[in-house]
């Protein structure tokens, strides 16, 4: 069994590298992902999958109901860390599988592989609270760097975390991005990690934020033609049902965090294609509680005022 | 784990636990009762969107969620729910808070045709509870002619709150909660505790816009236990409202980080509202 291997086992189990192994472990992933494409080939069969939060032992579900890798091949579509407890054990888990069986797991960047967002979401303080340093952080912020930006299965099914960007009206025009940097605050790089499908706008809306684009029907029906795609897969926002078609089954997003934040009681799934791209959707729920290690402590009495 | 109650202190202060299934107790004429559950299904928030006018709601609602005090000779009922709540926001018409960012997207070249949404999506509201008069046919009568809150000098006795006493009942409810799409949190929850000679609540309202503001919308509720009497609630409501140039101005942290438990820096907003009030009880109940 190779260092790599056991290092898996030891993820799989919900265990920490050390930081050594983790610079080690970025320093290999940064070979395969520089070699990736903004819009990385991937092969049918492949199972689909969206926002994980740091969720692992729902993670460890998903991967009972989709099969382990490399028997079975993976898309992720970002958002693997922030908000749950264990970001770090997670996204290691998952970075250790892509180092290990580069042809069998795609991993593609969500708008929370971001120092500026894992800063104020969780990941940063719980690399802090692990490790006591920052620098387990800054190895996986620099890995994130190198992440694709999004996928494209069979030539057919557009996969991206979050959505489209007025700027871009081809898949060429990605696969010109510069991704290596920071997710900005604007422009095509941000738009595909952060916008979302909105039911009342037809063509583009703005966010009453002053920013995010959310795009409409006319918009999605467009881009598919011009890219000769059949539908495009997406993650970012929570489904209570796992997954929601949208504008006439021209777009999915794919929700993979059970009960997510611990609370919301929805369900997850993931999306299998078959070699012929048939679509089968698991919806699975979180993982039960006495397979979550350490059992929670009954908390002292709160005298809230 | 949730808090569990502990049977025996329950019944040394004169309470009962609900039967099994229910989460509260009877304790002095009152029904405490509260319930989690899991945010609205698409079909639910959908009817949700309908019943409130609206197509945009909070990501997660927790629409069957509910705490509910019901002092059972009279059948005035204090309750507290998400869809009151953002009734109470669709008549608070905010303007939209802008971003950090939306300063750069003003230079982006436009998209041909771009509508530009513009409702309240920090989902505030001035909601602070919701109160019925429960007839003996167990039906509600809304509040207005029956009960009303007026102002009132007497303060809520805080040193009173702090006696260590031991917590007979304790939950904590969210309402609703959205995340602002990664850009802050909009969070609605009431705490309850119930005690041997009280019951108390904060119903708060919790926002922060990463980089722009933080507002923290306060309710706290309390009624001491009297035998035979009807009931004196009082409640005190306090907003608190700040930017994040403001604090930085005051030498205070100005990343979003630093801000993440209102608990903790809730005493650095300043107070843009405060007013104590009683339940006023007509002579009828």
């Amino acid at each position: 069994m190779s260092d790599l291997d056991r290092q898996i086992e030891r993820l799989k189990n919900c265990e920490p590298l050390k930081e050594s192994e983790v610079k080690a472990l970025c320093l290999k992933a940064m070979e395969i992902l520089v070699e990736e494409s903004n819009v990385q080939r991937v092969d049918a069969p492949v199972t689909i999958c969206g926002d994980i939060h740091g969720q692992f032992y729902d993670m460890k579900e998903l991967f009972k109901v989709g099969g382990d890798c490399p028997k079975t091949n993976y898309l992720f579509l970002g958002d693997f860390v922030d908000r749950g407890f264990y970001s770090v054990e997670t996204f290691l888990l998952l970075l250790a599988l892509k180092v290990r069986y580069p042809d069998r797991i795609t991993l593609i960047r969500g708008n929370h592989e971001s120092r500026q967002i894992t800063q104020v979401y969780g990941f940063y303080d719980e690399c802090l609270r692990k490790y006591g340093s920052v620098n387990v952080w800054r190895y996986c912020t620099d890995i994130f760097d190198y992440l694709s930006l999004s996928a494209l299965i069979e030539n057919k099914i557009f996969s991206v975390h979050g959505g489209l960007s007025p700027n871009i009206n081809t898949l060429d025009q990605i696969r010109t991005i510069d991704r290596k940097q920071e997710v900005p605050h604007d422009g095509a790089m941000c738009d595909l990690l952060w916008s979302d499908p909105e039911d009342i706008v037809d063509g583009w809306g703005l966010s009453p934020r002053g920013a995010g684009f959310l795009f409409g029907g006319s918009v999605v029906t467009s881009f598919n033609h011009t890219n000769n795609i059949d539908y495009i897969c997406r993650a970012h926002q929570l489904v209570m049902e796992g997954f929601k078609w949208m504008f006439n089954n021209q777009i999915v997003t794919v929700w993979s965090a059970p009960n997510y934040c611990y609370r919301c009681g929805n369900v997850a799934a993931i999306l299998e294609l078959d070699e012929n791209l048939n679509k089968q959707f698991q919806v699975f729920k979180a993982a039960p509680q006495d397979s979550r290690g350490a059992p929670a402590k009954k908390p002292p009495p709160d005298y809230f005022l | 784990m949730d808090w569990e109650a502990d049977e025996k202190e329950v019944k040394a202060a004169g309470g009962e636990l609900l039967p099994h299934g229910r989460k509260g107790l009877r304790i002095h004429g009152w029904e405490i009762e509260s319930s989690n559950r899991s945010c609205l299904t698409s079909l639910n928030l959908q009817s949700w969107e309908e019943k409130l006018e609206t197509s945009h709601l909070p990501e997660m609602i927790f629409g069957d969620s509910l705490l509910v005090l019901k002092h059972m000779s009279s059948g005035i009922k204090v309750h507290f729910n998400a869809f009151d709540a953002l009734v109470g926001w669709k008549n608070e018409p905010l303007p939209p808070v802008e971003v950090p960012a939306a300063a750069q997207w003003k230079f982006r070249s436009k998209p041909f045709e771009q509508i530009i949404l513009d409702y309240d999506y920090t989902f505030t509201t001035p909601y602070s509870g919701s109160e019925t008069v429960e007839t003996r046919g167990g039906i509600d009568v809304e509040g207005n002619d029956h009960l009303k809150w007026d102002d009132c000098e007497e303060q809520i006795n805080v040193a009173a709150l702090t006696s260590k006493e031991p917590i007979l009942f304790y939950d904590e409810v969210i309402l609703y909660e959205d995340e602002l799409a990664d850009n802050g949190v909009s969070l609605l929850t009431v705490k309850v505790r119930v005690m041997p000679s009280y019951w108390f609540l904060l119903l708060r309202f919790w926002l922060r816009v990463d980089g722009v503001l933080m507002r923290l919308r306060d309710t706290r509720v309390v009624c001491n236990f009297r035998e035979n009497t009807r009931p004196v609630i009082l409640r005190d409501v306090s907003w608190r409202e700040t930017t994040f140039k403001a604090l930085a101005s005051k030498g205070y942290p100005s990343d979003s980080a630093s801000y993440n438990d209102p608990n903790i820096i809730g005493q650095r907003l300043p107070i843009v509202l405060h007013k104590t009030q009683k339940l006023k009880v007509p002579d009828s109940l």
